[in-house]
């Protein structure tokens, strides 16, 4: 199911020669093109803050990347904004902004690159430092009805007066707090959901969808709820246990994000991962992202009160879980990857049972699925629902099947192949009407992928060690990603000088799905929204961190 | 639509016969770690370094396992270290240190319990068992188990995570708005101790520093057979399980 | 008995002139005393002249003066009239009795009523020679005095109501409607010797088809322009948003009956169809009037104005019923005709007690919180207990609902229309099975509108900024409420009580007897005086119909409808039983309740709203978030125009206000008055064209019209 993407929605496949060169016959005397490190193929460092706004709308409109996050750092007494873009010919382009400490402002991209809007909202939050021009600051990381203004968690000074691991700010609710609304129609009303809903076992974010009795008028998701400061937490503590974190913060995808941490170290450290850790990396990344459409299909069925395609789904991922659990000890995953490669080997009789739960798995997915097709009460509360158009998807940049159903085509395994993935045939399904129904055909499709990629590890497996040996540096700077279940996940590590994290930084796919979840939820009915809710799988964990 | 109903009779029954008989097979649980005797001191000591967590205490030759801090990182169950026993069951709900005895349910929730779960910043892997507890392999409506939709009908509060700053007010309500009899049970190791989150600005490193917890369930993630038989616990069908007892009768 | 009730009448007109007199010469709170007392003592006194009128089953008669060229005026008290100035009467005690309570709440009794008291007392006895009224001239004089004192009455806050627009198109349509009834009556009286309703009565007997008509569209349309029938009702819901709170029990309760009174007296009594077909076109016009009504009620949110159109609705669901009481008689199935024609006359009486009610419970709402959007208001019942249970039952009985009232005379409608089973022409069925699937949904729109109303007032949180005004005051429940709210619930459940009162004036319209065929003897019937055959006797006595039998007095507590031999019951029902078993229920529960919960403790706990801080009124359901899907659905009927959309950006990606403005025009406005208007503005304008201020032209135009006489004159 390729289909052609649309001009619209296609972006062209730019190297990074070209994006060099443009920059430099546009911005040349206020930029500075280096190579860049630990993964950054280029890096535009900018003399002058105010040209950020320019190069990010050529960047990411005309040059066709997509945006792949900011991070800020407090080094040695400065700023330092990376904003990452990611080339269509696979290559990561750093805008570099430095600036000393005292600055407080700088000036706001999300005006052109909408994608761009959480970013900083979470930086202004965390980090107190504001984006002029940016309307909607506050109230996002740190809710205002609980946190008092002012608190910045992340910076550098808290260390001392908040010790993350030792102190606990305390504050009392404000009483007065009331959500900004929108809607201004004299029979308009705003209906609040969660952030304890569909009986707790829903991830907790508040909705508050203000509609005037039918259709939702506007939806902004409020999030962070499960906002744990993993990255604040790892400051200071060996890789060890950063691994952990990486692991534990959102760890239906645990593999895939513990397997970009480990390839932000490996490329710190410069190591070079035997192959059969390289091929049991992939097979165990795809029974991962098997395992998690199954349950995404799950989902999307009972939100439809499908029961019995529920249950059937249901048992389809419990045999999944119940196989990784018996293959790696684990039902999740955790606690296989290490830097230089997999903490433990797999006999070959274990690999073979393991495909026969897959075989199964798939045989039984591809029943499920021509029954729900021929379901037309189940297709028609999906079809045309929730639809997010190639245009939106591309504005927000909508990344994994839920951007793959709209037309954007990008897939991390593709584009920027890691752990081996060059050397495997597979497609990346995709779809063009971003409604509910693509996003179930291309979970779908994934899920039929993802099988016969582990077959064809599993014939390539040979007899190799399973990990080298990984130091890493005393210090150093390096990222990684993956392509998690959800979508393409980055991992960024900064070591300190003694081999203790300085700075960790996630971006996640559910971060920048959130983003635009809104858009394809406004102007439906509202009780299309568990359905819509359903069929984007999003995980607000993975979000928060 | 009877095509469905078709196909479901087809597909038979999958329920697991827990608690009648145990179940036994493979993967429902990834294990735990037991008290292991080890051959000297220096591998006990050896042993319990690869714990993040501190949850393995050495005393002499044998190392002992405080389940309630294991965050199932398994560096005790392979790797090139002096490795613990481990042990493939599921049954691990404790009574909270803080608490001296438990009582469950009166007789009416035997067979008729409702919860209502809250994740208060759950990593996504114990909320997921939660849910698995619905499929047809638990089946937990079997048993008289219920998931309410608000705490004003719900009988146990099942809080998943370590309970997040921005969760804490919600958390609250949540318990408040249950009517009594009802009980708190903090399911993960995250719930129960923090988990490898801990206590920070944002954490509060457990239920039992917001909530009277009343039976823990640790684990990262408790299987769902693990939580079912915390469930039961709660209306006294089961016992919850004195770790260190079993320990002392051995690995 | 005459003298009884003339001695009432003559008592009742000269309190109203003392009345009139004390309103005008007094100042401060004399004024409203006199209204108040004065007020109370002549609707009693017009009550005990109906009431006597109609137990006695008398008509009185009584000329008053001679007008050259019109023959006598005469007032004449015959059954129709008594029931219909039963019902004023019964109106008017609560409406001026509400006067007080309405002033002290919400002007502490500081409000300048002399005028308004003169125009009261003249509205009062220009409406009771409207209903007496024995021959046309006085019937028409008093009907144009009544237009007049009611304009003048809705325009009484005019300065604080903004300007009189909807007055204004009020009498307009008053007076058009009153042309028509004008020629209708000249129609009438082509061959009749004298002006007198008797008199027309005999000579329409000898009309030809197309005059009756005439007479029966101009009285209808005419009639119906006061009755609220569309399309000549545009002015309804406008004047009734605009009318002040002292005066709308009045306007709502009584003037809206006249309309009926004067469609039946001319139309049914005086020049009754030959045909079905004046029948039918009642009937359909009543229907659409009944759906269009409460579409519009169901998706408003002004209190007032919602109550306006349900008035509508209601006025359509009478002239339904009187439609097809005119085509069962004319057809010969005079039991059909009967029961119809009583559905109609019940619900005209139920429909003042409950609208009244309601419109004196928004009074006081209005008094009480200063608003009348439903939008906004919420929360109520705790603030304004006893009002909300009257208002409650106000809203139950509006909506149909058993044992009050309204269920009563919906329920009899509806049945009387699926008696158009025994007709004999299909084309006859059809329209009656199309008129009874609108009136049915009618009903249930009814439901919706007014759990809407009751539901969004009285229920849920505080939706806007509003604080109760004179808290102490407004907790005591009124009078005029309870009053009503009982006679709501009396009429509700002794239907078997009213509808041989009914039959009065229903017999010799319809020619059956409603009694015999509604109310079958239980309570007197045995095996051995044969009133009811004995094995149905049997039945219906094993089920209980005669309970009550010793203590009661009348023919028995059900209402009945007997077939055939093959159909012995066509419907029955009893609300009085049906009450009894309701009630009997709710204790037997009520007692299990406390009995098995006796050993629980209840706790009081805030809202659980999902763990937000905390619930805000925001979050709560609008009315207009409530009716919103009677909007989508029926978008073909609303056909509404956003008119402003909207969404303020401050970048195209965030936005920070969205502005919805959604702007209706009426399906009447759209459709009938101002292309209406429109069409009389064009022609308007073109005569404009003649005055264009030249002398010259004008004395030309003399010239011509003189010379064009001549050549008429000439020639015929």
């Amino acid at each position: 199911m390729v289909a052609t993407p649309s001009p619209l929605a296609a972006r062209k496949k730019v190297q990074i020669e070209e994006i060099a060169g443009g920059v430099r016959d546009r911005f040349g005397p206020n930029v500075l093109l280096s190579p860049g490190q630990g993964g950054v193929t280029l890096s535009i460092s900018l003399l002058e803050p105010t040209t950020l706004p320019p190069i990010s709308k050529m960047l990411f409109w005309e040059m066709g990347c997509s945006f792949g996050g900011i991070i800020a750092e407090e080094i040695q007494g400065n700023w330092r904004l990376s904003y990452l873009f990611l080339s269509s010919g696979c290559g990561w382009t750093e805008v570099l902004v430095e600036a000393p400490s005292t600055t407080s402002a700088f000036p706001s991209i999300s005006a052109e690159v909408h994608a761009a809007d959480w970013h900083e909202r979470e930086i202004e939050d965390l980090f107190g430092l504001r984006f002029e021009g940016h309307p909607r600051l506050g109230d996002f990381v740190l809710h205002d009805q609980t946190w008092p203004e002012g608190v910045a968690p992340h910076r550098k000074l808290q260390r001392k007066t908040m010790d993350p691991h030792r102190d606990r700010l305390r504050h009392r609710p404000n009483p007065e707090w009331r959500p900004l609304l929108v809607v201004q129609d004299p029979g308009a009303f705003a209906m609040p959901v969660g952030p304890v809903y569909e009986g707790g076992l829903g991830q907790s974010v508040h909705f508050l969808l203000e509609t005037v009795g039918e259709d939702v008028v506007r939806s902004v998701p409020r999030l962070f709820y499960n906002f744990r400061a993993v990255e604040k937490i790892a400051e200071g503590q060996p890789v060890s246990r950063a691994l952990l974190l990486a692991e534990r913060f959102a760890a239906t995808s645990s593999f895939a994000h513990s397997l970009a941490f480990c390839f932000a170290v490996e490329r710190m450290s410069g190591t070079q991962v035997p192959v059969r850790a390289q091929n049991l990396r992939i097979l165990l990344c795809e029974l991962e992202r098997l395992r998690h459409h199954a349950g995404a299909i799950t989902g999307i069925c009972e939100s439809t009160a499908l029961s019995v395609a529920a249950s059937q789904a249901a048992i389809i991922e419990e045999r999944l879980l119940r196989a990784s659990c018996q293959f790696s000890g684990h039902r999740y995953l955790f606690g296989l990857n290490t830097p230089g490669g997999l903490r433990r080997d797999f006999s070959a009789e274990s690999c073979g049972e393991l495909l026969r739960a897959i075989d199964r798995a798939a045989a039984e997915l591809h029943t499920l699925e021509d029954g729900l097709y021929l379901t037309s009460s189940f297709l028609d509360r999906l079809e045309d629902v929730g639809i997010v158009d190639p245009e939106k998807a591309r504005d927000l940049n909508f990344v994994g099947p839920v951007g793959r159903a709209s037309g954007q085509a990008g897939d991390l395994r593709r584009d920027c192949p890691y752990t081996g993935y060059e050397t495997y045939q597979f497609r990346v399904p995709q779809a063009l009407e971003g409604d509910g129904y693509a996003r179930l055909r291309v979970l779908f499709q994934e899920a039929y992928q993802s099988a016969q990629l582990i077959h064809q590890v599993a014939k390539r497996l040979e007899p190799e060690t399973i990990s080298v040996h990984c130091e890493p540096p005393a210090h150093g700077l390096a990222f990684g990603w993956a392509e998690a279940p959800i979508g393409g996940a980055l991992h960024w590590l900064r070591l300190d000088g003694s081999g203790l994290v300085e700075r960790y930084r996630i971006i996640t796919a559910s971060f920048n799905n959130w983003l635009g979840f809104r858009v394809a939820v406004e102007d439906f009915a509202f009780q299309d929204f568990p359905i819509i809710l359903a069929s984007f799988g999003l995980s607000a964990t993975e979000c928060d961190r | 639509m009877s095509f469905w109903f078709w196909r479901g009779l087809q597909k038979g029954v999958h329920s697991t016969s827990y608690p009648r008989n145990p179940e036994l097979a493979a993967g429902v649980t990834p294990g735990r770690p037991v008290a292991t005797q080890f051959s000297s001191a220096q591998d006990a000591a050896l042993a319990a370094q690869v714990c993040p967590v501190g949850a393995i205490t050495t005393q002499g030759n044998s190392a002992r396992v405080n389940l309630e801090l294991c965050i199932h990182c398994q560096r005790c169950h392979f790797g090139n270290v002096p490795l613990m026993n481990w042990r493939s069951d599921y049954e691990w709900t404790t009574i909270p240190a803080t608490k001296h005895k438990y009582e469950p349910l009166p007789q009416a929730y035997k067979r008729s319990l409702h919860i209502i779960v809250v994740d208060a910043g759950d990593c996504g892997a114990c909320l997921h068992e939660v849910k698995q507890l619905n499929n047809p392999f638990y089946n937990m409506h079997r048993l008289g188990l219920f998931f309410t939709a608000t705490p004003r009908t719900a009988d146990v509060l099942l809080v998943v995570g370590p309970v997040t700053e921005n969760m804490r007010v919600p958390l609250l309500k949540s318990y408040e708005a249950m009517p009594s009899p009802k009980r708190v049970l903090a399911v993960g190791a995250c719930a129960v101790s923090g988990g490898i989150f801990g206590q920070s600005f944002v954490s509060a490193g457990g239920v039992s520093s917001i909530l009277p917890v009343d039976l823990d369930i640790p684990g990262d993630p408790p299987p769902p057979l693990a939580i079912l038989h915390g469930l039961l616990a709660v209306t006294g069908r089961k016992e919850p399980i004195d770790h260190e007892a079993t320990a002392e009768r051995g690995a | 008995m005459n003298a009884w009730i003339g001695g009432s009448l003559v008592l009742f007109f000269a309190l109203c002139a003392c009345g009139l007199v004390l309103c005008a010469i007094t100042r401060g709170r004399y004024p409203m005393r006199a209204l108040v007392g004065l007020g109370t003592i002549c609707s009693a006194l017009i009550m005990i002249a109906a009431a006597i009128a109609l137990v006695g089953g008398h008509t009185f008669n009584a000329s008053l003066w001679r007008l050259d060229g019109f023959g006598s005026l005469s007032i004449r008290l015959d059954m129709l009239s008594a029931i219909f100035l039963f019902a004023a009467g019964l109106i008017y005690l609560p409406a001026s009795v509400f006067v007080k309570n309405l002033i002290e709440s919400r002007y502490e009794g500081k409000y300048p009523l002399s005028r308004y008291g003169v125009m009261h007392f003249a509205l009062m006895a220009s409406i009771v020679l409207i209903l007496t009224a024995g021959d046309a001239p006085l019937f028409l004089i008093s009907w144009e005095c009544m237009s007049i004192l009611c304009y003048l009455l809705v325009n009484y806050e005019r300065r604080r109501n903004g300007d009189g627009r909807a007055a204004y198109i009020m009498l307009a349509m008053s007076e058009a409607g009153f042309l028509a009834v004008v020629v209708a009556f000249a129609i009438a009286a082509r061959m009749a010797p004298d002006w007198s309703f008797a008199s027309l009565a005999t000579a329409t007997a000898h009309l030809s088809n197309r005059a009756i008509w005439g007479i029966f569209i101009l009285g209808l349309f005419g009639f119906g322009v006061k009755a609220g029938l569309v399309p000549v009702n545009f002015w309804l819901p406008r004047c009734y948003t605009a009318t002040p709170a002292v005066f709308i029990p009045v306007l709502a309760g009584v003037t809206l009956n006249l309309g009926f009174y004067g469609i039946l007296r001319l139309n049914a009594d005086i020049a009754p169809p030959h045909r079905v077909g004046p029948g039918l076109l009642a009937l359909f016009v009543g229907s659409v009037t009944a759906l269009v009504g409460i579409l519009y009620a169901t998706t408003e949110s002004d209190m007032k104005t919602m109550l306006a159109h349900s008035s509508i609705e209601n006025a359509g669901i009478i002239v339904a019923g009187i439609g097809a009481s005119l085509v069962f008689h004319v057809s010969g199935y005079g039991l059909a005709a009967a029961i119809a024609l009583t559905a109609a006359l019940y619900h005209m009486i139920n429909h003042s007690v409950y609208k009244t009610l309601l419109f004196q419970g928004a009074g006081e709402i209005e008094a009480a919180t200063g608003t009348r959007d439903m939008d906004s208001l919420g929360g109520l019942a705790r603030l304004l207990p006893a009002l909300s249970v009257v208002f409650l039952v106000g809203c139950l009985s509006i909506a149909a609902i058993p044992p009050f009232n309204g269920f009563v005379s919906e329920w009899l409608t509806l049945q009387s229309l699926l008696r158009s089973a025994s007709l004999v022409s299909p084309a006859v069925k059809i329209l009656f099975a199309v008129c009874g699937a609108a009136l049915a949904l009618t009903a249930a729109l009814a439901v919706t509108c007014f759990v809407k109303v009751y539901a969004m007032s009285f229920l849920g949180i505080r939706r806007g900024e509003w604080k109760l005004r004179a808290p102490k005051r407004i907790k005591r429940p009124h009078f005029a409420l309870v009053y009503l709210a009982s006679a709501c619930f009396l009429l509700g459940i002794f239907p078997t009580y009213v509808i041989p009162l009914l039959n009065r004036a229903v017999g010799p319209l319809a020619g059956a007897s409603a009694t015999a065929s509604l109310v079958p003897s239980f309570f007197t019937a045995t095996p051995q005086n044969q009133q009811l055959p004995a094995a149905f006797l049997q039945d219906f006595h094993n089920i209980g119909a005669q309970v009550g039998g010793s203590v009661l007095p009348g023919r028995g507590m059900v209402v009945l409808v007997r077939g055939g031999e093959q159909n012995p019951v066509i419907f029955a029902m009893s609300t009085f039983y049906g009450f009894l078993a309701l009630a009997l229920f709710v204790i037997v529960t009520w007692l299990i309740v406390t009995r098995l919960t006796r050993r629980r403790q209840m706790v009081r706990n805030e809202l659980w709203a999902g763990g937000i801080p905390r619930l805000l009124p925001e979050m709560s359901y609008t009315a207009t978030g409530f009716s919103n899907p009677v909007r989508v659905v029926f978008q073909a009927i609303f056909r509404p125009d956003i008119v402003e959309d909207t969404r303020k950006t401050v970048a195209v990606h965030f936005r920070t206000a969205i502005l919805r403005r959604r702007e209706e025009e009426h399906l009447v406005d759209r459709l009938f008055f101002h292309p209406v208007g429109n069409a009389i503005s064009w022609f308007a304008r073109l005569l404009a064209r003649m005055h264009h201020g030249k002398l010259n032209a004008y004395v030309a135009y003399t010239l011509v019209f003189l010379l064009v006489l001549i050549l008429l004159f000439r020639l015929t």
